[in-house]
C-alpha cells in the first residue's frame, strides 16, 4: 500500500507592506511532481460559518511552494491557513500554519522617496505602494528642525509639491507610510536634502 | 475598513444582484430609506445592521462560484472587524439606540423574515451599496 504522503512542513507567512505570502517546505517524492493546494479560514468562518475553509483557486494543485494570499487576507481579523500535497491519486493531510495570521503584524518599510529641487520648488516623488498606503512627509530648513512642517499624502500622484524654497539654505525631507486599515506607520526614510539653485535642479 | 468592504462588494455586485429575482421589494429601504434616520440614531442603526449582516446574512449567501465566495468571506470578515469597533462604542454608551432606530431595525428584520432565508440573504447582500452609500453620506 503506498506510503502516506507527508503533509507540508515549515509553513510560514512572509508579510511586508500589506503583501502576504504563505510559504512551506517542499514535500519530496522521488521521480514525482508534487502539487499543493491552499485554503484559508477567517474569524468569520470560525465563529459564524461552522469553521469552514475556503480554497484559494490560484493556489490549487500548484507546484510552487509559495502562495500569494494578499487578496484573501482583506480584513484585520485572525486568519488560519493550511496547505496539503497531492501526487497522482495520493493526498496528504493538511499542514496548518502554527498560530493565526493577522495583517496587523505586516512589516512596514520606509517608502522609497526622491527629493527634487526644481528651481525654487521643493518636490518629492514617492513610491506607489498601493491603495492602502498614505504618506506623512516632513520637511524643514536645515538647522531649523524645530520648525518642521508636515504634509499628508493620501494618494500618490507622480510628484508632490512641498514648498517654495529660498535661495541658499538646504531643505531636508523625510517620509513614512501610514496604513489606515491597520492604523500603523512605518519608520521614517533616510533624510534627503536639496538646495534651490536658480533654475537648475540640485540634489545633494 | 469600509473602503475594502466597498471594493469587495463592487467586485461581485452584478453577480449577486443578478441572483435576486424580486425587484419589487427592498430589505433596507422599505418603507423608508435609511436617509430618514436621525443623526443621533445613526451609530446604533449601523451597529445593528452590521450585527444583522454578520449574524443572519452572510452565512446564507454561499454560491457555486469560488471567486464570489472568497469575496463574500472578505466582506464578512471586514464586517466582523468593523462590528467589533462599533460594539466598543456601544459599550462606552456612545452609540445609544433611540425609539426611531429600534423601529427602523424592527422593520428591516420584518422585511427580511418576509422572504425565504436564501432569497432574503442574497437580496440583503445585493443591497449593501445602499448601506455603504448611506454610511458614506452620514460621515
Amino acid at each position: 500500500e503506498d506510503a502516506l504522503l507527508p503533509a507540508p512542513q515549515n509553513i510560514s507567512i512572509l508579510s511586508t507592506n500589506m503583501k502576504h505570502f504563505l510559504a512551506w517546505s517542499p514535500v519530496i517524492v522521488q521521480g514525482e511532481t508534487v502539487r499543493y493546494s491552499v485554503e484559508f479560514q477567517g474569524e468569520y468562518e470560525r465563529e459564524y460559518a461552522n469553521e469552514s475553509w475556503i480554497p484559494i483557486c490560484e493556489c490549487s494543485l500548484i507546484t510552487a511552494t509559495v502562495c500569494n494570499i494578499t487578496e484573501d487576507i482583506s480584513a484585520t481579523v485572525a486568519y488560519n491557513l493550511r496547505v496539503r500535497a497531492d501526487v497522482g491519486a495520493r493526498r496528504s493531510e493538511w499542514g496548518t500554519l502554527k498560530g493565526f495570521f493577522n495583517r496587523i503584524t505586516t512589516s512596514l518599510t520606509p517608502p522609497l522617496m526622491k527629493v527634487i529641487a526644481d528651481g525654487y520648488h521643493l518636490l518629492v516623488e514617492l513610491e506607489d505602494m498601493g491603495p492602502a498606503f498614505q504618506f506623512c512627509v516632513l520637511y524643514w530648513k536645515k538647522g531649523q528642525e524645530s520648525r518642521m512642517q508636515q504634509k499628508v499624502v493620501k494618494e500618490v500622484s507622480s510628484v508632490v509639491h512641498l514648498d517654495t524654497m529660498e535661495a541658499g539654505p538646504d531643505y531636508c525631507v523625510k517620509a513614512q507610510t501610514y496604513v489606515e486599515a491597520i492604523n500603523r506607520s512605518s519608520s521614517f526614510s533616510q533624510t534627503q536634502c536639496v538646495r534651490a539653485q536658480g533654475g537648475r535642479s540640485m540634489w545633494l | 475598513s469600509v473602503t475594502e468592504i466597498r471594493s469587495g462588494f463592487t467586485a461581485i455586485k452584478a453577480n449577486i444582484q443578478a441572483r435576486d429575482p424580486i425587484r419589487t421589494l427592498s430589505i433596507l429601504s422599505h418603507p423608508h430609506s435609511l436617509h430618514k434616520v436621525k443623526a443621533s440614531d445613526r451609530c446604533c442603526i449601523t451597529h445593528q445592521l452590521f450585527t444583522f449582516y454578520v449574524d443572519k446574512v452572510f452565512k446564507h449567501c454561499k454560491t457555486e462560484d469560488s471567486y464570489v465566495n472568497r469575496k463574500i468571506s472578505s466582506i464578512a470578515n471586514s464586517f466582523l472587524s468593523v462590528k467589533r469597533k462599533l460594539r466598543q462604542c456601544h459599550e462606552q454608551n456612545k452609540c445609544m439606540c433611540g425609539q426611531e432606530s429600534t423601529e427602523k431595525f424592527k422593520q428591516i428584520l420584518a422585511n427580511y423574515e418576509g422572504l425565504n432565508v436564501t432569497s432574503a440573504a442574497i437580496k440583503s447582500l445585493g443591497e449593501l451599496d445602499i448601506l455603504l452609500d448611506w454610511m458614506d453620506k452620514s460621515r
